[in-house]
């Protein structure tokens, strides 16, 4: 009974029934209240958004996997303390961190958000070097400014514990689809140069697989470690999505998966797939929710990315012709042309990712649509990530049905490689996540233009898609290139227009070229799209600031924090609109918060900077904009404040050079000239103030304010009839009232010199 | 200020009213950062109606005239534009006619710097506080007082429906002596 209901449970969560799926499970842990069970039903809850449910269950247990699960829960709740302690218990200090990578991502995370940046860092490290493929982790990294290089990261080294989880997996894998003789030669040849220790492998082979394909949603790939124990079974079937036992390998249980997974076909399938999927579901919920926190929008484009590419390609090509097709296929794919395994070896992670997508993809296209389905939907929604695994686990029973006729495969839990494709699937993936990878390191350092080119090195199909335009937009965006970054976020959004990520930029470039039709009219497409999403709420708000509206645009963007109290950017454009109704003191703890959050953010130092600008304290708007400098040293608009307050501080010498500074760094901002002017004026410098100040004119011929400050200069020069043409002419240029004003003022006063002059 | 010359009969009288506010952009509304009293109130039409942004919702007053509404900031702030919003169709007699607009420090120094009369008004009136010349676009003050002197019909108390007061948007950029006016500037001016 138990076994049946388990796979009715995992039925009904592959087919997205949650409700269903609780049902069952409560009565399957009433039936036999083991650990294993409780664990399948806190993954229903948490797949359905009950994480509060799934903590209760799970307080208190002890195997690592109810740790894990207990830490999501945790997590998901907001109770870090909680969380820490499961996954790292204080009085077990060297303990075992359940689920490797997973589990140190997770623990990455909490510290990040405790503000413990240094372990923080370590665990994201950890994680990576686990699972070479763990994006998330690298990604975090990167927002820290703590990642290292991508070619490092991406390099040999993952290459080959891909290499080693897949060869594990292949070596399981009873029938090879289509090269036997590759397989056991890569596999050979794999083990070969294994160096990483059995322990590590599993990991990696089962973080690999969980983590890529769903990658980045769990998606269900997981089957690898299910194929460890059979070893010198022609890997044969492949293309086993069942989740990987890795879960449940670190939590203790033992891998029951390759058993099982034996049974030939058809109806023994499900009870296969059925035990395989308390797992795939454990891991699934265990990617899951950690993707949360990852934008969706980033994930979907990868993974639809990854899969889309290589996959028909590759199916296509490996299915016409298994041998000769797979070593062609292996070269080209690898791109360098030569075949030695080593070469492989020595890609990227990137490649590796590739080869997992592009190896399940060989041998069977509707493997591969399977597996597509299952990332896609995963792409869709966390709670569904593990729906997708769940689906994904029911791959290798289609494929078992389908591919083993002869009874003689085994479905091996997991994508079933040929050591070859292993290798050069590994290099591919490897490959383009290290461009991404250094991509977005850079960008994350705010070497924008080093970024755009590394971008610009991927091919043409992994470019087009919204991700990577969306970052490619927003180091446009931090360039202070706001014409360019229009463009790019408006491919993006024609690529894929459900996709969120970055888009919260793009209603802030919209913002400052003015465009308000754009901008509104991103606002209702994006609150269409997904009314919970932080992002199309910073786009309404934006639309509301731009109208001039701050007290709505305040309560929007308080909207936005709500819904996620993690979006920096959210508590930022909250501060900025605090500024704008001249609330200081609420602006000042906004831009804490988002400091808080990101301390690298450095939008909420310029804002605090500002502020203190206003209030004329001027050290320490010094000082907050000094860090903004230091975080993002290429915006000219932050080293013209800067330049401003050092000349508020009367360090005016170091003013006019980080002035020149500006005004090099970016030929089309006209503030850090006008500045310029300002700065020289007020030191006398009359003449270079009005070169300065013509120079402007050619710059921005409609300009009140550069004629309004030219006349006020010939006033001073006694002038006077240049000072009445300058001040005539700023006035037909419609300044705001108070300028009008002042002009006036100044204009009357003209001809009577000797009297003090007061605001002029 | 006092502009005695703009108190001429010709000037001073405003008919008709526009049903919608429209204000120029350059302007902002001051209002929430003062402290609003009036001089008497019938129960239930208290000063909040003055603020509640409800036009069905009125002040009435119930005592002698001139009937007062004083609105009282924490510093001085420059001040460009009242706006009522008064109507004789629904309000016939409890319509005011003339309007007396005092500014100053305080009740004890308070100077008036406009008078207007209203002639069957139905609407948004604007009441501008400039003076003619150009450094008397804004009158920079503590406290402003808005006196009904004498309603439409010769009715002892008034109605009225919304009131707003407009002052200029401060420069979004600190240290700088004039505001951008073109997209160029604006544009870069600032770091969102």
């Amino acid at each position: 009974m138990e076994a049946i209901l388990t796979d009715c449970v995992q039925n009904s969560l592959r087919h997205f029934m949650f409700g269903n799926a609780i049902f069952l499970c409560e009565r399957l842990c009433a039936e036999s209240p083991t650990e294993v069970n409780l664990q399948l039903l806190a993954a229903c809850y948490l797949q359905n958004n009950q994480a509060y449910s799934a903590y209760c269950i799970l307080k208190g247990k002890q195997t690592a996997q109810s740790r894990y699960l207990f830490a999501i829960s945790c997590f998901q709740m907001d109770l870090l303390n909680e969380a820490e302690t499961a996954l790292c218990p204080a009085h077990e200090p060297g303990g075992e961190i359940p689920n490797g990578a997973a589990g140190h991502y997770l623990l990455g995370l909490i510290y990040r958000y405790t503000d413990r940046t240094k372990n923080a860092i370590h665990h994201f490290r950890l994680a990576l070097s686990i699972d070479p493929l763990l994006w998330a982790a690298y990604e975090e990294l990167c927002v820290l400014g703590a990642a290292e290089d991508a070619a490092v990261v991406f390099g040999e080294a993952a290459a080959l514990c891909i290499q080693k989880q897949y060869l594990h997996h292949g070596i399981a894998s009873p029938n090879v689809h289509t090269s036997n003789e590759d397989y056991n030669l890569v596999s050979s040849q794999n083990f070969g140069s294994e160096e990483v220790s059995p322990r590590q492998l599993k990991h990696t082979q089962g973080n690999n697989l969980r983590d890529i394909p769903g990658s980045y949603r769990g998606a269900a790939v997981v089957s690898g470690a299910a194929s460890q124990p059979q070893n010198g079974v022609v890997p044969n079937m492949s293309f086993y999505n069942t989740p990987s036992p890795m879960a449940l390998q670190l939590s203790g249980v033992a891998p029951p998966p390759l058993c099982r997974n034996m049974q030939p076909n058809g109806s023994n399938l499900n009870t296969v797939n059925t035990d395989g999927s308390p797992r795939s579901v454990v891991n699934s919920t265990i990617q899951a929710p950690r993707r949360k926190f990852v934008d969706e929008g980033k994930f979907r484009k990868i993974s639809g990315r990854l899969f889309s590419d290589s996959g028909p390609r590759r199916s296509t090509r490996l299915g016409r012709d298994a041998g000769a097709n797979i070593n062609a296929n292996i070269s080209t794919v690898a791109g360098n042309g030569t075949n030695g395994s080593s070469k492989y070896l020595g890609s990227s992670k990137l490649s590796s990712v590739a080869l997992r997508t592009v190896t399940v993809r060989k041998g069977l296209s509707w493997v591969n649509e399977n597996i597509e389905e299952g990332i896609r939907n995963e792409a869709f929604d966390d709670s569904r990530a593990n729906m997708a695994s769940m689906t994904s686990s029911s791959f290798p029973s289609g494929d078992v049905r389908s591919l083993d006729q002869d009874g003689a495969t085994v479905p091996v839990g997991g994508i079933f490689f040929s050591g070859s494709k292993v290798i050069s699937g590994a290099s591919e993936v490897l490959g383009l996540l290290r461009s991404l990878g250094e991509g977005y390191r850079l960008s994350c350092l705010y070497r924008c233009q080093d970024a755009l080119d590394t971008y610009l090195r991927l091919p043409h199909r992994h470019y087009n898609t919204s991700w990577v335009l969306s970052q490619v937009g927003k180091a446009h965006f931090e360039l202070v290139d706001y014409l360019e970054a229009d463009r790019a976020f408006s491919l993006a959004r024609r690529v894929t227009p459900y996709s969120l990520e970055g888009m919260d930029i793009y209603s802030t470039v919209l913002y400052h070229l003015k465009e308000d039709m754009k901008l509104s009219y991103l606002a209702q497409e994006l609150t269409s799209t997904d009314r919970l999403a932080p992002q199309s709420w910073c786009a309404v708000g934006n639309c509301y600031s731009l109208q001039k509206d701050h007290e709505t645009a305040l309560k929007i963007f308080k909207r936005a924090v709500q819904l996620n109290s993690r979006f920096a950017y959210a508590h930022t454009l909250c501060g900025h609109e605090y500024v704008s109704l001249a609330d200081f003191e609420n602006g000042i703890k906004s831009y804490q918060n988002a400091l808080r959050i990101d301390s690298r953010h450095y939008n909420a130092w310029y804002g605090i900077g500002m502020i203190f600008l206003r209030q004329e304290k001027f050290e320490f708007s010094e000082h907050h904009f000094g860090m903004a400098f230091q975080i993002n040293p290429r915006s000219s608009v932050i080293m013209s404040y800067l330049g401003t307050a050092l000349h508020a501080l009367k360090k005016s010498e170091d003013a006019i050079k980080i002035m020149n500074r500006a005004i090099l760094a970016d030929r089309k901002n006209p503030l850090p000239m006008y500045q310029k002017a300002n700065i020289l004026m007020s030191l006398e410098k009359f003449d270079d103030a009005l070169e300065v100040l013509e120079e402007l004119k050619e710059h921005a011929p409609r300009e009140s304010s550069v004629y309004a400050l030219m006349g006020k200069i010939y006033k001073r020069q006694n002038m006077h009839e240049k000072a009445m043409l300058h001040f005539g002419i700023a006035l037909d240029l419609k300044p705001s009232a108070t300028d009008v004003a002042i002009i006036k003022a100044a204009i009357e006063k003209l001809h009577v010199p000797d009297e003090l002059e007061d605001n002029l | 200020m006092a502009t005695e010359s703009s108190e001429s009969e010709e000037e001073g009288k405003i008919t008709g009213g526009n049903q919608h506010l429209i204000v120029e952009d350059d302007l902002r509304e001051m209002g929430k950062k003062a402290a609003w009293s009036v001089s008497s109130c019938k129960t239930g039409n208290g000063v909040s109606s003055l603020r509640d942004d409800n036009l069905e919702t009125y002040w009435q007053s119930d005592g002698a005239q001139p009937h007062l509404v004083n609105i009282q900031f924490q510093k001085k702030v420059k001040l460009q534009l009242v706006v009522l919003y008064v109507d004789f169709k629904l309000d016939e007699s409890y319509t005011p006619s003339k309007i007396s607009i005092r500014a100053g420090d305080g009740f004890h120094n308070l100077k008036e710097i406009k008078t207007v009369e209203l002639v069957k008004p139905t609407g948004w009136v604007y009441l501008s506080l400039s003076g003619n010349d150009p450094r008397e676009t804004f009158v920079n003050t503590f406290m402003l007082q808005i006196a009904v002197l004498s309603n439409h019909l010769n009715g002892r108390d008034t109605h009225v429906r919304q009131i707003k007061v407009y002052g200029p948007r401060p420069n979004p950029i600190p240290h700088q002596p004039f505001q951008f006016t073109s997209r160029e500037f604006i544009t870069y001016s600032t770091v969102r």
